[in-house]
């Protein structure tokens, strides 16, 4: 059986667009239970609208439910959960005992356990698998030799984070931002306080310097650990960033799709060549966390800079004139006439063009796109879909 | 009413046992935080001392438990049931799992630190049957409260005083950030002297201890809970009393003042730095951006 890819998808734009660009499935957070709750925009119509978009697509919708549960969260727990369960989603992603042992009960939801239990081997992946959990996201402190091992052994299907942001401690197992700014980081409210700076002290006398001391890991990307992961049948390639952008989803989606099939199909590139697929819209610092073991400076993150996606997402399409030859599109940032242009689109086709005509909505001509969500037309020779992104090539 | 201590020695289970100690916790080699790691044959002799004494012993394995530790660690659950030790102390639930399978359950209590913070918790676990859990540090005296309303028989023990640990990671922070700077000469390891400051909060200063198992960060404040200590009898049977980086003589006097033999204003006369944990703190669950599901 194939590995799923499983993206994330903040709200439904990113979600279609995940879908669209490659992934097998998408989790997302909806307005109660999750530790994105806050900043979803999941209701329970719109979540309607993804399942059914992606069960049409023969794809699968997963939501977080993943707080620490307290009491007080208990209020409208069933009927979240029965509403879920009627629409069809394909599983929830649980790290309490209230919402499992509820869901349970009440629904016929699969249930994934969600890397905020940080199971770290496989006898603890069976109890869960015993106790009806479907599959098991596995903390992300494990190496590749300890993945394998609890992959042999295990009854449980895994799913195994491949790239985006990672939690400098075991998850569910940091209380700093509670601690420090009454932020509770296991219901939706992290501060990040693991990412300030901070002096060190030896008793009174001063190691650090001005404040340089910092815990933040590097974001995770292990496109090198992709075959063995495969090879190891893991069930599901995970990737983090539900705030991430739509280029950030699917450029990092359309890379690892890329890379999965390459693999499976025995005609894969050059890992550079994913990579700098990857970089098109990554802008921060990469390593492969645990995957080769203990983690050293590499994986540490020692300074605030900042990598420079190598392309720029200027547009969305949203229909395609094929008379014209232009394309509509909505503007997502600044861009001119005579810019360089690539087209991402779910087919894997990359096509080089330069913007000879841009018009405004009115089709009066114009040098310069400067207003966020215009809608303008661009002159491509070839037929583009909605959904296709346009970037521009930097200089 | 049962104060749980951390025994350094069993030079030192006669000066506790004096001061109305209950239960004796100990480290074994899979305890996180350690301050004294005791040996099987230590252990054996700690045994028949609480025994002896009509007191329990309690070891602690609060270690995230990786695919490796589990030959050892079901080695160290073998000697532990022939020891007869009265409690298991855990944080990751692999070792309940391994227990059950060698008919110990009924010896396991629950201590992750973070994740039993509603009444479901003490629920799930009575079913299970395993001797207790101990309540969340992040939560309030109403939610504890609450918690409780439900007697199941299982033991719900809670930390109520000292640095208690609010962050484990795998990662070697401490030695890697000495290798990123280039700084020979100090070691860092299982050094108990280390603080964090942060430049916003230039009073606060947080322990840091990395040892074997990882990082760990802890409260700038120590708990003090002997206000609620009243309320709290009432519903509560087991209490800890943490002693990571405090002198002896002070973890004594702590001890001494939650079995009432040493007043509240005199203990304050000599000890600082305290804070009442989240007992009358509410967090707020807004918009974070953590890298979970």
């Amino acid at each position: 059986m194939r590995a799923e890819l499983l993206a994330p998808a903040g709200n439904l734009e990113k979600a279609k667009i995940a879908l669209l660009y490659g992934a097998d499935a998408v989790y997302v957070g909806g307005v109660s239970f999750s530790l994105r709750a806050r900043a979803s925009n999941f209701t329970i119509p719109i979540l309607q609208e993804l399942v059914l978009f992606a069960h049409k697509l023969n794809k699968k919708v997963y939501v977080t439910t993943n707080i620490v549960f307290h009491d007080e969260d208990l209020y409208g727990l069933d009927e979240y959960l029965l509403e879920l369960d009627k629409m069809g989603v394909d599983a929830i992603i649980c790290s309490s005992f209230s919402i499992i042992e509820r869901a349970k009960a009440i629904t016929n939801l699969e249930i994934h356990l969600s890397t905020q239990f940080s199971v770290t081997n496989h006898v603890l992946a069976d109890y869960f698998y015993d106790e009806g959990i479907k599959r098991v996201v596995l903390a992300r402190e494990l190496s590749l030799e300890e993945i394998s091992s609890v992959s042999k052994k295990t009854k449980s299907d895994l799913e195994v984070f491949i790239h985006g942001g990672m939690c400098v401690s075991y998850s569910g197992r940091c209380t700093l931002s509670n601690y420090m700014v009454t932020r509770d980081a296991n219901r939706g409210g992290c501060a990040h306080s693991c990412r300030w700076l901070y002096n060190l002290y030896e008793n009174n006398d001063l190691i650090s310097v001005d404040y340089d001391f910092q815990m933040s890991s590097k974001d995770l990307e292990i496109t090198e650990y992709i075959p063995d992961l495969l090879d190891l049948g893991v069930t599901s390639l995970k990737i983090e960033g539900r705030m991430k952008s739509i280029h950030y989803v699917a450029t990092v989606v359309l890379a690892y799709r890329m890379l999965i099939d390459d693999y499976y199909n025995n005609t894969l590139k050059e890992l550079s060549f994913y990579k700098a697929e990857i970089k098109k819209a990554e802008n921060r610092l990469t390593s492969i966390g645990f995957l080769a073991g203990e983690t050293t400076v590499n994986e540490q993150l020692y300074n605030t800079r900042s990598e420079t996606p190598t392309k720029e997402f200027i547009g969305i399409v949203i229909d395609y004139l094929p008379e014209q030859k232009l394309a509509l599109i909505e503007q997502r940032n600044y861009f001119v006439l005579s810019d360089e242009i690539e087209i991402v689109s779910p087919k894997k086709v990359f096509n080089y063009s330069k913007i000879n005509t841009l018009l405004d909505e009115d089709m009066n001509p114009i040098d310069v796109a400067r207003h966020p969500l215009q809608k303008l037309y661009i002159n491509i020779d070839f037929e583009v879909k909605p959904y296709d992104l346009i970037r521009r090539v930097k200089q | 009413m049962n104060l749980v201590a951390r025994l350094k020695t069993l030079e030192e289970f006669e000066k506790l046992n004096q001061l109305g100690v209950g239960v004796f916790c100990v480290d074994t080699v899979f305890a996180a935080k350690s301050l004294s790691i005791f040996s099987l044959a230590q252990l054996r002799e700690l045994k028949n001392l609480t025994k002896i004494n009509n007191k329990q012993m309690y070891v602690l394995i609060n270690c995230m438990i990786h695919q490796d530790d589990l030959p050892s660690l079901t080695e160290l659950l073998i000697n532990l049931k022939e020891i007869e030790v009265d409690g298991i102390v855990i944080s990751d639930l692999t070792v309940y799992v391994l227990a059950k399978d060698m008919g110990m359950d009924h010896l396991i209590i629950y201590q992750p630190g973070t994740m039993n913070t509603d009444s479901y918790s003490e629920e799930y676990f009575s079913k299970r049957k395993i001797k207790g859990l101990t309540i969340s540090r992040e939560i309030t005296l109403d939610e504890i409260k609450l918690i409780c309303r439900n007697k199941s028989g299982i033991e719900i023990s809670l930390v109520i005083h000292g640095y208690l640990d609010m962050f484990y990671s795998k990662r070697k922070l401490l030695t890697n950030y000495l290798i990123h700077k280039e700084i020979e000469g100090k070691n860092l390891i299982n050094n108990y002297n280390l603080r964090l400051n942060e430049e916003i909060r230039p009073n606060d200063f947080y322990p840091i201890l990395e040892d074997k198992f990882g990082t760990h960060i802890f409260r700038s404040h120590k708990l003090l809970s002997i206000d609620e200590f009243s309320e709290l009898k009432k519903i509560i049977n087991t209490f800890f009393i943490e002693r990571m980086f405090l002198p002896d003589k002070e973890y004594y006097d702590s001890i001494k003042l939650y079995s009432e033999k040493l007043a509240k204003e005199e203990f304050l006369n000599k000890y600082d730095s305290f804070d009442s944990g989240f007992y009358y703190k509410r967090t707020e669950k807004i918009k974070g951006e953590l890298n979970e599901s």
